[in-house]
């Protein structure tokens, strides 16, 4: 699960020594600058059919670019490229694409903040907490994550649906929703903060002790600046998560206007097989996410980096 | 800490818990043995259930081992080459756990469908992505994409290459070294990694329900004839029977992993 | 502040790390707990801080029962093996912290932190966060955070455990200058007898949970009372049987010596040299000599001599 998710390892350096000839001789010379081994080609085809050209694909229609060439040839000095960003514009103000991005933003937000706090919690306990039965708590958070986001959907239906058997009825509600992805980003929140509480520094917290400090000085003023980078990532991490979430949420949400969110919006929009309105808010929401991840990376790096 | 604030955090943690997973999965099982083993028995044992069933295993058994493949060469690569573009390597792979899978089945069906970019060579060839179980695979394939290789990387990186290097001045070639040296340090975390692949591969939802057009024993998946059972038929307890099946799944995936974690310390999905 | 532990017991799982410790640390001393790893050392420190609490036995500190009384109020300065800094904090702030919990007012607080820091010469360093400090740099920000609320007592772990040799031996000296312009008590547990007895005007030697011996560092080094503190106090060689100090063998031609052997090697150490000489009877000891010694004695491997003790002569 993540760790502290954003902030990659840098891979130590490979050794590019004068070998025996062979493989190596020729890795060295030719794949290691330009990816050109035969395995490295399959990767990347593969990564262009999967994922690259059906990104490129969504977003040209989102944005409605069109490219004509005229006269002849694939030169490019023939091309004609063309921006629709009037359609991408009226398909993502539409009232009800912007209810559901408004919707799907403030949720987002506040299963975020509270899992960031749930989460750190959650970590404590089962880094620093003993008691029986908390091997099998540690392995129950990652169920959200091994749970299909469907069976989440009707799991938390079965309690808090209609005949809820405990009379507490969040079918069509924004609680519903809100519990929805409050189950599914869980397992963020808590991995993001666990491994780096681990592998805090305890003589820090003595330290405080000695020289005065209680028990909420210490956590507030040594512990928590040291935690911060990890709990914004898993902050970014489950915003993501929610703002993208269909699954949990496609039951609860129950299909009417008021808990419509952004991503059950364009599912409704390709049922109706509008594939271009669909790509138009699809790439919207990917900005959102983009830029929410890419702000909490920096931010936690930038912070991150005075510590090291 | 003292005493008491130790049980009140102690309280809260386990309610939140309790609340969120604890007593919604009780419920399930609950609910879908509520008419008895028999009912729960026929319900997914029903033919509907069982194309579903048989279609998942059929999609992960493809979706499964190429992205294994896949991910250990791109963890190889990226742990032991140097090369241009292998951030951008690095974060491509990234790319299917930041967006949403409902985005991810729009963006495969604007490429490779009719109506995509794509849609007329792909037709004249006779291949169909829309409404096809090959739209499934394809989703399924994307958005499995990154856990082999997330799970491997760390380990990869955390061990060196120095075994590699001893191998390669004792002569060993190329083969002799991925099968002898290398494999054998990361097999826990290719085990880990596909373990978590099999999970989301049977589990996929958003992206599916995009491209497969539901159509009942043709293109629709376990987790598809889960919300079709409860959104379009009505039916609960066959929704409540799929689940508690899919969760059985998961729950076993856990353990698979809570096992693998215990063999190695190190195991983990470092996502991006 | 003196410190008067009586009859300490620790246990982790199914270890003794502290056994029946009773010891009188004298107000204004700078003592030495000494011992090797797993000796119990650090937790006796651990214990006296008040970071554990003991199973049996009382911890007095200035005559008042302190075994009960929680680390943060205890009033004591504890500096850790790995110098534990506030990483988001500068240097300023990480020896301001005690101060802040103890609510000080702004102006006394920066006054305070600029004198401490002229102190341990971080002057110029106030605003530099740990990550840019130097180990040593960091061991004297610790010895700051420490010294800020004026303890009663200074505990100080392995202060010099994680340093290279050179800015080891320049702390030492300047720690032990520091103890004299300050006189506050100060504990120090080191692994390294060179160090404890260059620093230490008082030495608490510990085995295996136990102390074996403490007292002034050179009665025990003249007068060990077990082998072990022998043998871990100094340079030491078993002669006729008994653990002696090499220095206090000597070299002399082969008629003189009661017991005769055979030099088997010579390592020279700039003004010290070792000589190793097998004996007669089939055991081996080590002599310690000048290298004006050796060089007037002429002495080579394979040359036959005679070995005794030095007070020998006297006799």
């Amino acid at each position: 699960m993540p760790t502290d998710s954003l902030v990659k390892p840098a891979p130590p350096k490979t050794h590019s020594s004068p070998a025996r000839k062979g493989w190596r001789r020729v890795g060295s010379r030719l794949s290691l600058p330009f990816l050109m081994g035969g395995g490295g080609v399959l990767i990347v085809g593969y990564l262009s059919i999967i994922v690259l050209l059906p990104i490129a694909a969504l977003i040209s229609h989102g944005l409605s670019i069109s490219v004509a060439t005229h006269g002849s040839g694939w030169a490019f000095w023939h091309w004609h490229v063309s921006f629709g960003f009037k359609t991408f514009w009226s398909a993502v103000t539409a009232v009800g694409s912007r209810n559901s991005i408004w919707l799907s933003l403030w949720l987002s937000f506040g299963v975020a903040a509270i899992n960031a706090v749930m989460g750190v919690a959650i970590a404590w306990v089962l880094v620093r907490d003993r008691f029986f039965g908390r091997g099998f708590i540690d392995s129950v958070i990652d169920l959200p994550f091994a749970l299909p986001t469907i069976v989440a959907g009707v799991v938390l239906l079965a309690i808090y649906g209609p005949n809820s058997p405990i009379h507490v009825d969040l079918f069509e509600t924004w609680m519903g929703l809100m519990l929805a992805l409050l189950f599914v980003t869980l397992p963020f929140s808590v991995r993001a903060v666990q491994p780096v509480l681990a592998s805090l520094d305890l003589e820090s917290e003595a330290a405080a002790r000695t020289l005065g400090a209680g028990g909420a000085r210490i956590f507030f003023s040594v512990v928590m600046p040291s935690l911060w980078p990890s709990v914004l990532s898993g902050f970014g991490l489950a915003f993501a998560r929610a703002v993208g979430e269909f699954g949990s949420i496609s039951l609860i949400a129950g299909g009417i206007g008021r808990t419509t969110t952004a991503s059950y919006y364009i599912y409704n929009l390709t049922a109706g097989f509008l594939w271009v309105d669909a790509a138009a808010v699809s790439t919207a929401l990917l900005v959102i996410s983009l830029v929410v991840l890419v702000t909490t990376n920096v931010v936690s790096r930038r912070y991150q980096s005075r510590l090291l | 800490m003292t005493n008491t604030s130790k049980w009140t955090l102690r309280v809260v943690v386990m309610s939140y818990l309790g609340v969120l997973i604890g007593l919604p999965v009780t419920f399930l099982v609950v609910k879908a043995f509520g008419h008895g083993f028999g009912a729960f028995w026929s319900e997914v044992t029903q033919r509907d259930a069982l194309d579903a069933l048989k279609l998942s295993l059929e999609v992960a058994a493809i979706a499964v081992p190429v992205n294994a493949l896949v991910g250990v060469g791109a963890a190889l690569l990226i742990a032991r080459h140097d090369f241009v573009g292998k951030r951008v390597l690095d974060t491509v792979f990234d790319v299917p756990i930041a967006i949403s899978p409902i985005i991810i089945g729009i963006a495969l069906v604007l490429a490779y469908s009719r109506i995509g970019w794509f849609g007329a060579p792909l037709a004249r060839w006779g291949i169909n992505v829309l409404f096809t179980p090959l739209g499934i695979v394809l989703a399924t394939m994307s958005v499995s994409l990154p856990y082999v290789l997330r799970s491997i990387l760390p380990v990869l990186l955390e061990v060196g290459d120095d075994q590699e290097q001893a191998a390669r001045t004792l002569g060993a070639g190329r083969f002799r070294i991925f099968f002898q040296v290398t494999l054998p340090s990361i097999r826990w975390a290719v085990l880990y990694g596909v373990t978590l692949t099999i999970a989301r591969t049977l589990g996929e939802f958003g992206a599916v329900l995009v491209v497969s057009g539901n159509i009942t024993g043709v293109t629709q998946t376990l987790p598809i004839y889960i919300f079709d059972s409860w959104d379009q038929r009505f039916d609960v307890l066959g929704s409540y029977s799929g689940a508690l099946v899919l969760a059985l799944i998961s729950i076993g995936v856990l353990g698979i992993l809570a096992a693998l974690k215990r063999r190695e310390k190190k195991l983990l999905v470092d996502f991006a | 502040m003196s410190i008067s532990l009586s009859h300490l017991t620790k246990h982790y799982a199914k270890t003794h790390a502290v056994q029946d410790v009773s010891a009188e640390i004298k107000h204004g001393s700078l003592t030495a707990v000494l011992g090797p790893s797993g000796s119990g050392k650090s937790t006796l420190l651990k214990l006296i801080s008040g970071l554990e609490k003991p199973d049996e036995g009382t911890v007095t500190i200035d005559g008042e029962d302190m075994t009960h009384v929680d680390p943060r109020h205890r009033d004591i300065g504890f500096c850790f093996q790995h110098y534990a800094p506030f990483r988001h904090m500068n240097v300023a702030k990480n020896v301001a912290f005690g101060l802040k919990v103890r609510k000080r007012p702004k102006k006394e607080i920066d006054a305070r932190v600029s004198e401490l820091l002229a102190l341990v010469k971080l002057e110029g360093k106030a605003k530099s966060f740990p990550a840019q400090l130097s180990g040593g740099e960091r061991q004297r920000m610790a010895l700051a955070r420490a010294l800020a609320i004026e303890p009663r007592v200074l505990l100080l772990d392995e202060p010099f455990g994680a340093l290279d040799a050179v800015v080891r031996a320049e702390l030492r000296h300047w720690l032990k200058e520091l103890h004299g312009q300050l006189h506050v008590t100060t504990v120090l547990v080191t692994h390294d007898q060179q160090e404890a007895m260059e620093v230490a005007d008082q030495l608490i030697v510990m085995r295996a949970g136990r102390v074996v011996q403490s007292g002034n560092p050179l009665a025990l080094y003249e007068s060990p009372a077990t082998d072990f503190v022998h043998e871990f106090l100094g340079p030491s060689t078993i002669f006729e049987g008994e653990v002696t100090r090499p220095h206090d063998l000597e070299l002399v031609s082969v008629h003189q010596g009661q017991v005769k052997g055979r030099i088997t090697s010579i390592v020279s150490l700039g003004f010290e040299a070792q000589v190793t000489v097998e004996l007669s009877d089939g055991t081996s000891t080590w002599v310690q000599l000048s290298r004006n010694e050796l060089s007037a004695m002429g002495l080579r491997v394979a040359l036959l001599v005679g070995v005794r003790r030095r007070e020998d002569i006297d006799a």
